[in-house]
């Protein structure tokens, strides 16, 4: 679970890139992180995982403040960045084992795991390679098989389905709903509506720092009170101003 | 012509260069530069008063001149060899690189837009190198003021023929490794070839340098024209003649020919640039970022052996060192002057006219208890001096870039990570102290004792500059860099460890001689000393260190 309350960040102390962010998102869901670029979902999500300090507010997760509870927090959740392009002189099999260690993962199940995402995302072949020899597509996957080798609670994902191939892209949609209905939390961001509209429980949409939607889809739908299609109705609401 | 101007604006903006970045940032480069320019002051003083007696002396024998050609042959050396590394960062390792590929430019458009971006860094190195000499010359000799149009003038040309050479040199270099897969070891080997080279040239200039012994046996050397060091560089940069000549002519119609040929023969190196490097440069730098891949499933032993488990801190800082080895700039620059300058330290000595069998002498005299007093604060100082040079850890959050975001969200104390991120500067550091040491013991005989004491005396000194280095780093890390070289090379943060570490050795010094004290002595209080500030500024380091990292954005 993650809570936010009253999260406000400014740039410059003039510009809000947040104004005061309030959120809960449940266990047991697929949660959609929607808006426009520069909208501040990069922010928020750096605020989250204590990327970035909030100049207010809290940042709950499963409990834990990120700000005074850190490293409890953090053993939280896993997180995907926006570019993969992380690590690149590590092998893939060098930089999940860091991960492994940084979230103290026992030896007998890291071994276990890794095959698994392996065999998952098609990546055996490639684990002892330089992570700098990989396509785009590869690193982020070997970045998300980092960050699920601690099997965290909340998975917390910026852009995470950008640059995979359809079949991986299938495989991490499908990890994501089974991980939101074992009873946990998946939180992450996307510009591709149809993704969301079809993946998410609810979905919240941000422009301008503020928060201008959070719910299901057919609420959304009720609250515009039309039939219309999620990009029909997210264009209208950050087309307004 | 436009687009290669417009490029090269566009370059030097995104350099991000001196300047850039936050209002707040500027103010510190600003006092950081200038701080660096008071630590500068000595040797600059010392250098215009060498060239000014230089001067008085050449000028009784009526051969004044000569020290401009040497002065300027002296400084295209300079910027020859350091130009070549600035061109493979700047027209190979760049990550504008694959950015301008694509787009629809001649190859000539590109290397002429990075051509003038190395030369304005140039101008950096020019101004130190070359600045005390004409300026004294010019008072001096009571110029006027052509001499110094004509001194601005020279300035401003003068890099052109060494970084055209730089360029070819790394050009070809590049153009004929740029082949199979394992071309980033290739090079890697080409580069210490390079510098082994270059160890080896020094050695030459030291057995040329090592017999003056005050500027009147300069002065003959300058003249007589026997030194192999000072022919083979007015060879190698004819044109600096023409320079020299210009200057020394100011404000004559001989002066401006010669001016005018000088002018005209630099613009020839730049035309032969653009017209070589239409050719050479496009397959030097096509499928650089390339890496290779095996793509083997690993056997099971090495999957075993690769998934074992270790603490975060050590894992944290074996990151560390895969990463400061694995990348070419970081290899070159941190680790292997580690490597080298042992060696290069103990050049002067071994190229000596009466070679290595003088050297023992050092070794007996090193039995006198103050001798080896001051022995041992040599050692320390070199010690320092090696680990300053590395710039290991005063880089090692810069070194992160645009990715040190990751260590804000691994569940993992800012404590932890400040401490592995140590490591490798400590190691490198008493790792080229044992070298050192051995050196010592081989060439100079130096009894056990005093390699014993002077090893436990300078550890601390290279914890001490480690502890340092990361304290400056954390408070004003530069992470947004475009290539790998400027986080480590064009980062002003590695000047302070040095001005602190020359200035804790001269304390060290000063104390040691005037105490005249016992090596035992100087060596445990050195030790003690080193330990106490090593553990305020690890307190220091822990209490503060997780806010200061926090900070970074």
């Amino acid at each position: 679970m993650i809570e936010l309350q009253g999260v406000t960040k400014s740039y410059n102390g003039s510009t809000k890139a947040v104004d005061n962010l309030q959120l809960t998102i449940p266990r047991g869901e697929i949660f959609g992180f929607l808006g426009p670029n520069g909208a501040g979902k990069t922010t928020t999500i750096k605020m989250i995982t204590g990327i970035t300090r909030p100049d207010r507010g809290t940042v709950l997760i499963n409990g834990k403040d990120i700000l005074t509870d850190t490293v409890a927090a953090k053993r939280q959740f896993g997180f995907v960045p926006d570019s993969p392009d992380l690590f690149l002189r590590l092998r893939g099999l060098e930089y999940v084992n860091f991960m492994a260690d940084m979230y103290e993962v026992p030896h007998s199940l890291r071994k276990e795991r890794i095959e698994v995402l392996a065999k998952r995302f098609d990546m055996i072949d490639a684990l002892t390679d330089p992570i700098q020899s990989y396509s785009h597509g590869m690193r982020q996957k070997i970045i998300i098989m980092g960050v699920l080798i601690h099997e965290p609670e909340v998975w917390i994902m910026d852009e995470p389905l950008t640059g995979l191939d359809p079949k991986s892209s299938y495989t991490l949609k499908e990890m994501m709903r089974e991980h939101a209905d074992s009873g946990r939390t998946v939180l992450f961001s996307t510009h591709v509506l149809e993704v969301a509209e079809k993946l998410c429980d609810r979905v919240a949409i941000i422009n301008k720092g503020v928060l201008q939607f959070c719910g299901t889809f057919r609420e959304m739908q009720e609250h515009f009170q039309s039939d219309e299609s999620l990009e029909r109705l997210f264009l209208e609401m950050t087309d307004h101003e | 012509m436009n687009k290669t101007w417009q490029l090269t604006k566009v370059m030097l903006k995104n350099g991000s260069g001196f300047l850039g970045g936050k209002a707040k940032d500027r103010w510190k480069k600003i006092a950081l530069l200038l701080l660096a320019c008071l630590g500068l002051l000595p040797l600059m003083s010392a250098y215009v008063m060498i060239a000014s007696a230089l001067y008085d002396g050449l000028k009784l024998v009526g051969q004044e001149t000569v020290l401009l050609g040497l002065g300027l042959a002296a400084a295209c050396l300079g910027i020859f060899v350091l130009g070549i590394f600035y061109v493979l960062s700047v027209f190979f390792y760049s990550q504008d690189i694959e950015h301008l590929l694509p787009l629809p430019l001649k190859p000539a458009q590109i290397i002429g837009a990075k051509f003038l971006v190395t030369l304005l860094y140039e101008y950096a190195t020019v101004a130190i190198l070359l600045g005390p000499l004409l300026i004294t010359y010019g008072v001096k000799s009571g110029a006027g003021v052509l001499y110094y149009l004509h001194m601005l003038i020279t300035f401003l040309v003068l890099p052109v023929i060494p970084v055209v050479l730089a360029s070819l040199v790394a050009m070809v270099f590049m153009r004929f490794t740029n082949i199979g897969k394992s071309k980033d070891r290739f090079r890697l080997v080409g580069g210490l070839v390079a510098t082994a080279i270059a160890i080896g040239f020094q050695a030459i200039v030291q057995r040329g340098a090592s017999t003056i012994e005050n500027a009147e046996q300069l002065q003959e050397m300058i003249l007589s024209d026997k030194n192999m060091f000072l022919s083979l560089v007015t060879q190698m940069f004819p044109t600096s003649r023409l320079g020299a000549m210009a200057l020394a002519e100011a404000g004559t119609l001989v002066g401006i020919g010669y001016l005018g040929a000088f002018l005209f023969i630099s613009a020839a190196f730049g035309a032969a640039l653009i017209i070589l490097g239409d050719r050479l440069y496009l397959k030097g730098v096509m499928g650089i970022s390339e890496t290779a891949a095996k793509r083997q499933r690993a056997s099971a032993e090495e999957f075993d052996r690769m998934t074992g488990k270790r603490s975060a801190f050590l894992a944290y800082a074996i990151k560390e060192w895969k990463t400061l080895f694995r990348t070419p700039a970081f290899l070159l620059n941190c680790v292997l002057s580690s490597l080298f300058l042992p060696f290069i330290a103990f050049l002067p000595l071994a190229t000596r006219s009466d070679g290595l069998s003088g050297l023992s002498a050092y070794g007996e005299m090193l039995q006198s208890e103050t001798a080896a007093g001051i022995g041992i604060a040599i050692a320390v100082a070199a010690a320092m001096f090696i680990t300053t040079t590395g710039s290991i850890s005063v880089t090692a959050i810069s070194r992160e870039g645009q990715n040190f975001f990751v260590n804000k969200f691994l569940p993992v104390p800012a404590s932890v990570i400040i401490l592995a991120k140590i490591v490798p500067g400590c190691i490198l550091g008493v790792f080229s102290l044992l070298l050192m040491e051995v050196l010592a013991g081989i060439a100079l005989q130096a009894p056990v004792s005093f390699l014993l004491l002077s090893f436990v005396a300078a550890v601390p000194g290279i914890l001490f500059i480690n502890l340092i280095g990361i304290m400056i780093d954390l408070n004003m890390p530069k992470l947004d860099w475009d290539s790998e070289q400027k986080a480590v090379k064009q980062n002003m943060n590695t000047l302070i460890p040095l001005i602190i570490m020359l200035a804790v050795s001269g304390l060290i010094f000063f104390f040691v001689i005037q105490g005249d004290a016992a090596s035992s002595m100087v060596a445990g209080t050195v030790c003690v000393l080193f330990v106490i500030v090593d553990l305020i500024l690890y307190r220091i380091l822990m209490k503060k260190g997780p806010g200061w990292m926090e900070k970074i954005d």
